[in-house]
């Protein structure tokens, strides 16, 4: 009887087929939408504070929590629940709620208001979130978090997708004073930057394993650009910036400041910025203009996109 | 979090002998569990003689530092406690209000940027008032700069209750001034001090159902930050981003909106600036512009940032005289 079983094997052919092309669905979400992001892809979001990083973490998040179909009409969503790691706690839960309601609303048409509701609160039911104060406290999350996702997993019949972390530098500063030497013992690992993201990332890792998820985490630039360790544009870009008119040169995107763990462990990165432009939706009503460009994989794209009620918006 | 030796007396798993495990891995406290591959100490608890009782001690630890943890929370309960406990607290400028969405929010701290004499002490002073006077509720005000003035806030509660009713006005008054409490602090240091012992006070009578802090000022956070900054220590930007996550903590668990003050200074090419930079910026929710006409007493307002709004409205209102 063993024996047979274990012929069997664990899963068809045709199981094995669905379980593949669902971990492969990609969240296509505006305006990361150049590179379809896959299970096991780690998102760096970096630009200043006031660049709408947050807004598209909100459209990621939307878009995961939505259904792909709910009686019979499409959302297009990815129907899995997501995390959100608030490091910076800054979360706005009225501006993710006002975001799911227009694309619910959008979606339904002609307002089916009983179905609204079931369908609302099933997809706030798969947003979790967790605010951490300092380190440490990340670190507690993401060791205890694997118990919490499977009990979620069991509850809901869905698994986590999407994974964020919003803002992965938050703490530079306070891990940059604390590195000192250690009391007790010659072996004890000092609480440094380092030390304190490789356990971060290892931790993540070791998450990713059990629980197959894309990974976005946003990062403010938190310094002006005088040291050298600045990430620069490459060439074929630097054109399409100075057509923009932007008057420091265009070369200079922000300096990179977090420890080689972290950068090593980032598949994708995409800069974002906000502008001085305007998108004139009426006569009174402008729009800022934000620009966003893949640094990683470098494509030399500038795009741009504006940030309305309902969520991002690609521009021409 | 603990050292493993004071986690003995609760948790008897968690022995001499398991503590001497732990040392020989330089683990000596919670902290040092957490930067420490939980998967890779198992195994060597394996090879151990009483791997059986070292693993039950390793999981015990995993639960300490799970109760310790925040707690997680759905949409929907975010969205509820949001909803019950985060409430707008107006400033009693409509203007000011209206910009913000409705006033200063619990749960969030708001900035206000701007030049000398451009009204960013008179909105505190205004905001205390008018909390003290229409919700009830306590105000906690910090003060940095000795600008704190008890007979602005009389003048701005007289000039609402009027003349004519003087008797009940004075006593209005004095529930008003009892209700604010005002604190002198003039370095990083005290402040945090001050902040510690509000939390203290805080946790320990959130049961209670007389008046609750419900708006913190400090007027002004450069004050006590710029002097810590500059050089090429990072001491003095830890302390600034330990202060700003402290205020949200602050106000987040306990329902306080938190208003602070950031001055301008001189930037390149003559233009000003906010004198907490890059690293602060992404502390406040809310930040709040404010200049002022020369020679009137029309201030103007803007946005500059918001959690769920978009930045750049402006709006015009009248500092009473």
């Amino acid at each position: 009887m063993a024996l047979r079983q274990w012929i069997d094997g664990d899963e068809s052919a045709a199981e094995m087929l669905t379980r593949v092309l669902k971990e492969r669905t990609s969240l296509l979400v505006p305006p990361l939408h150049r590179v379809p992001l896959h299970v096991g892809n780690v998102v760096e979001l970096v630009g200043p504070s006031g660049s709408a990083k947050t807004q598209i973490l909100i459209q990621a998040a939307v878009n995961c929590i939505l259904p792909k179909e709910w009686n019979g009409i499409r959302y297009g969503g990815l129907e899995c629940s997501v995390v959100f790691i608030d490091l910076d706690c800054r979360l706005d839960i009225s501006r993710l709620s006002q975001v799911l309601k227009l694309r619910i609303l959008e979606g339904n048409g002609n307002g089916d208001w009983g179905n609204f509701d079931a369908l609302y609160t099933t997809c706030l039911r798969r947003f979790f979130y967790i605010r951490c104060y300092d380190s440490f406290e990340f670190l507690a999350t993401l060791k205890t978090m694997h118990h919490k996702l499977q009990k979620e997993r069991d509850d809901l019949g869905i698994g986590l997708r999407l994974l964020m972390i919003d803002s992965i530098g938050a703490y530079h500063w306070v891990d940059r004073v604390s590195s000192s030497l250690p009391l007790w013992g010659y072996n004890r690992k000092g609480f440094s930057l380092a030390n304190m993201l490789e356990a971060a990332v290892e931790e993540i890792k070791k998450l990713l394993l059990v629980h197959p998820s894309i990974v976005i985490a946003s990062k403010a630039t938190i310094f002006g650009d005088r040291s050298s360790d600045i990430v620069r544009r490459e060439k074929s870009s630097s054109e399409t910036e100075s057509r923009h008119g932007k008057s420091d040169g265009g070369q200079v995107l922000y300096r990179e400041y977090m420890p080689s763990a972290w950068q090593s462990f980032v598949t994708h990165r995409v800069f974002v910025r906000g502008s001085d432009e305007y998108l004139t939706v009426s006569s009174c009503e402008h729009q800022s203009i934000y620009f966003s460009e893949w640094l990683l994989p470098s494509l030399g794209v500038l795009d741009k996109f504006i940030v309305k009620n309902a969520g991002i918006f690609m521009v021409p | 979090m603990a050292p493993l030796k004071s986690l003995e007396q609760l948790h008897p798993i968690i022995d001499t002998t398991f503590q001497s495990f732990c040392a020989s891995h330089g683990i000596f406290t919670v902290e040092d569990f957490l930067i420490h591959d939980l998967y890779v100490l198992a195994a060597f608890a394996e090879q151990q003689p009483e791997s059986e009782k070292l693993k039950q001690g390793i999981t015990q630890i995993l639960s300490v530092i799970n109760a310790e943890r925040q707690p997680w929370m759905n949409g929907l309960e975010l969205l509820e406690d949001a909803r019950e406990n985060k409430h707008f607290l107006s400033t009693g400028f409509e203007g000011v209000d209206t910009l913000l969405g409705g006033g200063l929010r619990e749960g969030q701290l708001t900035e206000i940027v701007g030049p000398s004499s451009s009204g960013k002490t008179q909105v505190c002073l205004r905001a205390a008032s008018n909390v003290a006077t229409n919700y009830n509720a306590k105000v906690f005000y910090l003060d940095t700069g000795n600008s704190f003035s008890p007979q602005r806030i009389s003048g701005f509660v007289n000039w609402k209750s009027g003349p004519s009713i003087a008797r009940t006005g004075q006593n209005m008054l004095q529930q008003v001034m009892s209700s604010i409490s005002c604190h002198s602090v003039y370095d990083i240091f005290a402040f945090f001090d001050v902040l510690h012992q509000l939390e203290f006070n805080l946790r320990s009578q959130t049961c209670k159902g007389d008046r609750r802090v419900q708006l913190l000022i400090v007027d002004s956070i450069s004050s006590l930050i710029t002097p810590i900054l500059g050089g090429s220590s990072s001491q003095g930007h830890a302390l600034m981003v330990s202060a700003g996550s402290l205020l949200k903590k602050i106000a987040h668990e306990y329902n306080i909106a938190v208003l602070v003050i950031n001055h301008t200074v001189g930037g390149d090419r003559g233009t000003s600036k906010p004198a907490l930079g890059q690293s602060w910026k992404s502390v406040p929710h809310v930040r709040l512009q404010l200049s002022r006409d020369p020679g009137s007493n029309v201030c103007q307002a803007s946005i500059l940032k918001h959690s769920s709004m978009a930045s750049g409205m402006t709006a015009r209102f009248v500092i009473y005289e």
